[in-house]
This record gives structure tokens, sequence and C-alpha cells, in this order.
């Protein structure tokens, strides 16, 4: 089976390692902001799950969630938010800006790991 | 024929047939008993397989019960197994993150990611003593200006917090809060015996409510790896600088 391809969009580095590490199966793409995000996007048309951080620079996760969401190529993609924002709200602005779920950082492996591997695979059109 | 049956029943006296009749119920007792004997060891036979059988499914029953235990337990296991290894996995990744570079900014920054994304710290100040000075330089904060007393909150801490101090002294790894303090946890980083600086950690996310055992080994390694990350990065900074220094002197002299 085709390793599942990965788009990281985080502005830590150490968190980009962290994806690298433990999710050695799939092949990863990273991006440091939303605005880096969307480019990579549009470069690898074959993404099959986004990891996305809050709080970036130039263009933050909400923001990116959105763009993401308003395209059609795009927008059945689906997308596990993974930050320290921890308030009820951001939850619920995540998960109604069609994220898929809502990890608070700091989070345990298994976590991510379980929530990928029950994710529905990408309807192709 | 008739006549001749007749006779003989008439010639039987009552005490004869009397007689008879019991013989006839003796015998149908003797049968009945019989007949009521062998039912019995049947059933006692029944009985006793279904006695067996019994007993066969209440020790099926227990060897299910045990299975059952068995696979519990090795889920349990599996599910720490699991958690282990993303544990250490996380504190593998801190150690590679620390030296992977000789760049003092970006170690700086390694450092806050650590505290952020894998401790889970809201308000922290990395303090660097600055060369043989007093002070310490505020190098990576997160939302210290928030903190009431604002020590951390500039670009340089003199002192102030008793916990940090102390730490700051004698080297030792603090995280119980101490009264006249803020600070939950203080990593002193110390290398050859002494403290270059310390990560101060002022609150947690909201939706962490304490540091772990875990945090704790998160905490020794940072103590350990963040000191010479950050002490190899200076040393490399001052080398270059002083080969540039040379560099420039050497272009000078051959000018000249």
């Amino acid at each position: 089976m085709q390793p599942k391809k990965v788009l990281v969009v985080d502005d830590s580095k150490l968190i980009h390692k962290m994806f690298e590490v433990m999710l050695r199966s799939y092949s990863l793409v990273h991006a440091m902001d939303g605005r880096e995000g969307l480019e990579r996007l549009h470069e690898h048309l074959d993404i099959d799950l986004i990891l996305l951080d809050i709080n970036m620079p130039s263009m933050n996760g909400f923001e990116f969630l959105e763009e993401v969401k308003r395209s059609e190529a795009f927008d059945k993609v689906p997308v596990i938010i993974v930050s320290t924002e921890g308030k009820d709200q951001d939850t619920v602005r995540g998960l109604q800006a069609g994220a898929a779920a809502y990890i608070k950082k700091p989070f345990h492996n298994e976590e991510i790991l379980q929530l990928i591997e029950r994710l529905p695979p990408v309807a192709s059109d | 024929m008739a006549k001749e049956r007749h006779r003989v029943a008439s010639d039987l006296s009552v005490e004869e047939l009397v007689a008879e009749l019991q013989s006839v119920i003796d015998k149908a007792g003797v049968l009945i008993h019989e007949v009521q004997g062998r039912s019995s060891a049947e059933s006692s036979n029944v009985e006793h397989g279904v006695g067996g059988v019994s007993g066969d499914i209440d020790q099926l029953r227990s060897r299910l019960a045990e299975a059952e235990t068995d696979l519990q337990e090795t889920t349990d296991r599996m599910v720490e197994v699991e958690h282990q290894r993303g544990r250490l996995m996380g504190l593998y990744v801190a150690t590679c993150e620390l030296h992977e570079t000789l760049d003092l900014e970006e170690v700086k920054r390694t450092v806050g990611e650590i505290a952020i994304d894998l401790l889970g710290a809201d308000r922290f100040a990395l303090l660097i003593r600055r060369g043989e000075s007093d002070g310490y330089e505020v190098a990576v904060s997160r939302r210290t200006e928030e903190v009431a007393d604002g020590l951390f909150a500039g670009p340089e801490y003199t002192g102030g917090d008793p916990m940090v101090d102390e730490a700051l002294v004698d080297g030792v790894l603090r995280t119980a809060t101490e009264e006249g303090s803020n600070a939950l946890a203080v990593v002193p980083l110390t290398i050859k015996g002494t403290t270059m600086g310390a990560l101060v950690i002022l609150k947690l996310l909201e939706h962490k409510p304490s540091l772990t055992s875990e945090d704790r080994d998160l905490l020794d390694l940072l103590a350990a790896h963040a000191a010479s990350a950050l002490f190899a990065a200076q040393l490399f900074v001052a080398t270059d600088r002083k080969l540039r220094t040379l560099e420039d002197l050497v272009e000078v002299v051959r000018g000249g």
C-alpha cells in the first residue's frame, strides 16, 4: 500500500522532528506557517492528511483551515489541529471550521496515531 | 370343562385363596423394588454424568476468566509500552534537537520549544549568565509580562525570586513551589559544576494541571543537555569571532 502523505504545518522545528520519528511509515511534507502550508498543498495534490498548529506567524492555523475548506480541491482532506491553545472556544472554532479533531499539546503519541488510523480514506472524485 | 373349573374353585378354601393372593402381592412388591432399584441406579449414573459435565464447565469458565485476565494484562502492558515508547521518543527528539546545531539562537529556541510543546509551559523564562557579571540574560521567554512581580519581563534578570536565586547558586533542580516565588519549577543549567543559567517554569498551560513524573525526566534531560548544548554553541560563537578577527588581521598584514 502507498504510504499516506501528511502535511505538517507548525512553526516548531521540534514538532516537525517529533512527527518525523512518530510517522515513519508516512511520507511527510513540512511547512512552518499557514502561507507556506498552502504553497506545499498546491505542490502536493495527493496530501491525505494535514496536522495543523494554530499559533503561527504569517498565517495562523484557523486562517489556513478556512482557506483549505474553501478550496474544492482540498476541502475533503482531513485536518487534525494540534495546538497549545486549550480553551473550549478554540476547540469549538476549529471543529466548526471543519477540523476532523482537535488535540492539545503536549500530546501522547498514541492519541495521534490512533486518530490517524481511524480516519476514513479521502474520497477521490 | 366349566363344571371342572367351578369344582376346583369351589374345592379351594378362602384361606388358600388369600394365601395365593398374598404370594402374588409379595412377588409384585419384589418386582416393584427391583424396578425402583434399577431406576435409582440409572438416575444416579445420569446425575453423576451431569455432575462431571458441570465440573468441566466450571473448569472451562475458570480458564476463560484466567485467559481474559491475561488478555487484559497484555493489553494494559501494550498500552504502557506504547506510552513509554512515546515518552522516550520525546526525550530522544529533544536531545537530538538540542545537539543538532551550534547556532546559539537555534539552541535557545529549541529549549523554548521543549518547554512549550513537550512540558506544556505557558509562562517561562530561559536565563543565561552574562559573561563574568552577576546578571542573567532573559534569552527566551513566553508571557512573562503577565507575571505580577515582573522579574522576568525585561531583558535581564538580576535576582529577586528566592527559588530561582537558590537554584542558580546551588545548581539543584526544584519542582516544588516555595513561598515568595512565582516559579513552579527551576531547572539549573549546569556544566562542569558551574551553573550557566536556568529554565524557570512560571505557569503551565490551562489544560495541563501539574508536572508529572514523566515531566521530571524531561527536566533532568534539560538540566544535563541544554547546558552542554548552550555551552558548545557559546564556545563556537566565541571561537568563530576570534577566527574572524585573526583572519581580518592576516588580511590587514598582507595588505599592508
